[in-house]
């Protein structure tokens, strides 16, 4: 069983927003619904030394996903793959997956009264393709891949480059990795 | 949902207090007849705890964004929610029962049965413990909130559900004095005092360790208390009106001034999980986000509608 991630490559990431357009035109997003920010990190030093980062963020489909356990109905869930979705039908609003994740990656829709997220494009990674974000990426700063593959890029990126998590100290095992 | 809110809103505190209070009354009124006698509580106050449990569970209906659904709560034995959901329903149930061995009327045949009442009153015990002691822990395992996390706000929500407890068991007792054990009723003002002593040294315990001890985004929201957008009602309402105030009326022996001190305490219970629930908000930020996220439309402003027409 393949268990999916995404490298964001950061020394690539130029802070164009397109992964963000991309996510909302397809996924339909209310305005104020961003599954996919891109936020900036600095200006640091000082002049002339100077530095900025963006950070591309998305759901982080953590391996121990508090949002996952939080969630009274069982709408929450976290495939064999390790993508976390939310089955609208069982979803009753309760926001308890909202003020679980430690990563503010979840949503309450007020149009339906349930919760949305990324699903990391699930419908299209069954069919053998990449999530929307990773698709619309001309500077290829986002990476999709298998980490049970030891072949794959995701894996190889991560291991030359020491690829981080986010809040890992929290000890939810995010499958998204930062590198850079 | 009455705003556009992506944290829990006031409702969800509402629920917490009449929880946390209702919970708390069963407590009482179950180890007072295990240890003290049959009917040593006012016959309204075992009543109104599972009552005040009931109103709570309207307020988290209230607080969903598909209410019609409740039901669902019950389905993940996994969820601390599931858990406390079904606690709170065994409590009630518990409740009411144990009411039911006060009340003279026919029907309730069991109500002779001291082997069955003491069942009762220890099932109430227990599950009245647990749904006290649950918000608490419910929001102490939330990582991301640096507020809430670790056990201190368990121990601060279990207090204060005792504080509220005894207020409301003392108020039910003006209304409708017990039957028996009449001392155990004229001693909660005291207890009551203890309690409301232990509340104010904990919380200013709590908040100093947040604020000198621990992570940035934990003294950060801890500051929203101290000086912050919060710090009024805290100081004023929780501290002042809410625990210090009760805790001198309780001082004075008279009936009007420990009621009086049992209606604030009452009132500083809902303040603070108000303002507890509030500090939700504060979660902590990737660098960058917290700049991203004020920048974002909060709906449908208007330079959006101008935009696309």
């Amino acid at each position: 069983m393949a268990r999916y991630a995404i490298v964001m490559d950061t020394r690539r990431c130029i802070g164009c927003h397109s992964c963000t357009v991309a996510c909302k035109v397809h996924n339909e997003l209310p305005t104020e619904m961003v599954y996919n920010p891109v936020v900036s990190d600095g200006p640091h030093g000082t002049f002339p030394n100077l530095s900025m980062r963006f950070l591309p963020l998305i759901c982080m489909h953590c391996e121990n996903s508090p949002c996952v356990d939080a969630c009274p109905t069982g709408a929450s869930i976290q495939r064999e793959d390790g993508i976390v979705y939310v089955e609208d039908k069982k979803c009753v609003g309760c926001l308890s997956c909202v003020m679980a994740c430690p990563y503010g990656a979840r949503y309450m829709n007020h149009e339906t009264g349930a919760v949305n997220k990324c699903n990391l494009c699930m419908d299209r990674v069954d069919q053998g393709l990449v999530p929307h974000c990773v698709a619309t990426c001309h500077q290829k700063a986002r990476i999709f891949g298998d980490l049970d593959d030891p072949t794959s890029e995701v894996n190889r990126l991560i291991n030359e480059n020491n690829g981080v998590q986010l809040l890992g100290e929290l000890g939810t095992e995010p499958h998204i990795y930062y590198i850079g | 949902m009455s705003a556009k809110h992506q944290t829990w809103g006031w409702m969800l505190a509402v629920d917490f207090f009449f929880a946390g209070m209702g919970g708390a009354m069963l407590v009482i009124a179950g180890l007072a007849d295990l240890f003290v006698g049959r009917d040593s509580v006012s016959l309204l106050g075992s009543v109104v705890g599972p009552l005040a449990m009931c109103v709570g569970c309207g307020f988290l209906i209230l607080e969903l964004g598909r209410p019609l659904q409740a039901w669902r709560v019950f389905m993940n034995p996994k969820a601390i929610l599931t858990f406390g959901a079904w606690m709170m329903t065994f409590a009630i149930i518990f409740g009411f029962i144990f009411a039911s061995f006060a009340i003279d009327f026919s029907l309730f045949f069991w109500r002779d049965s001291a082997l069955l009442r003491h069942l009762v009153a220890i099932l109430m015990v227990v599950t009245g413990l647990i749904v006290a002691t649950y918000p608490g822990v419910l929001l102490a395992r939330h990582k991301g909130r640096p507020f809430w996390v670790g056990p201190g706000i368990m121990g601060l929500f279990l207090l204060s559900s005792l504080v509220t407890a005894f207020a409301a068991h003392y108020l039910c007792g003006l209304i409708v004095a017990p039957r028996n054990v009449p001392y155990l009723w004229e001693a909660m003002p005291y207890v009551l005092g203890a309690l409301l002593f232990a509340q104010g040294l904990l919380w200013c315990g709590y908040l100093w360790i947040k604020l000198s001890g621990t992570s940035k985004s934990e003294a950060a929201s801890a500051k929203r208390w101290i000086s912050g957008d919060q710090s009024q009602q805290f100081k004023l309402a929780f501290l002042f009106f809410g625990t210090v105030a009760p805790l001198i009326l309780t001082l004075i022996p008279l009936t009007m001034a420990a009621a009086m001190a049992a209606v604030l305490a009452l009132f500083g219970g809902v303040t603070m999980r108000l303002l507890t629930v509030n500090s939700g908000n504060d979660r902590t930020m990737i660098p960058g986000e917290a700049i991203y996220r004020s920048r974002l439309p909060k709906g449908h402003e208007k330079f959006l509608g101008k935009a696309w027409l």
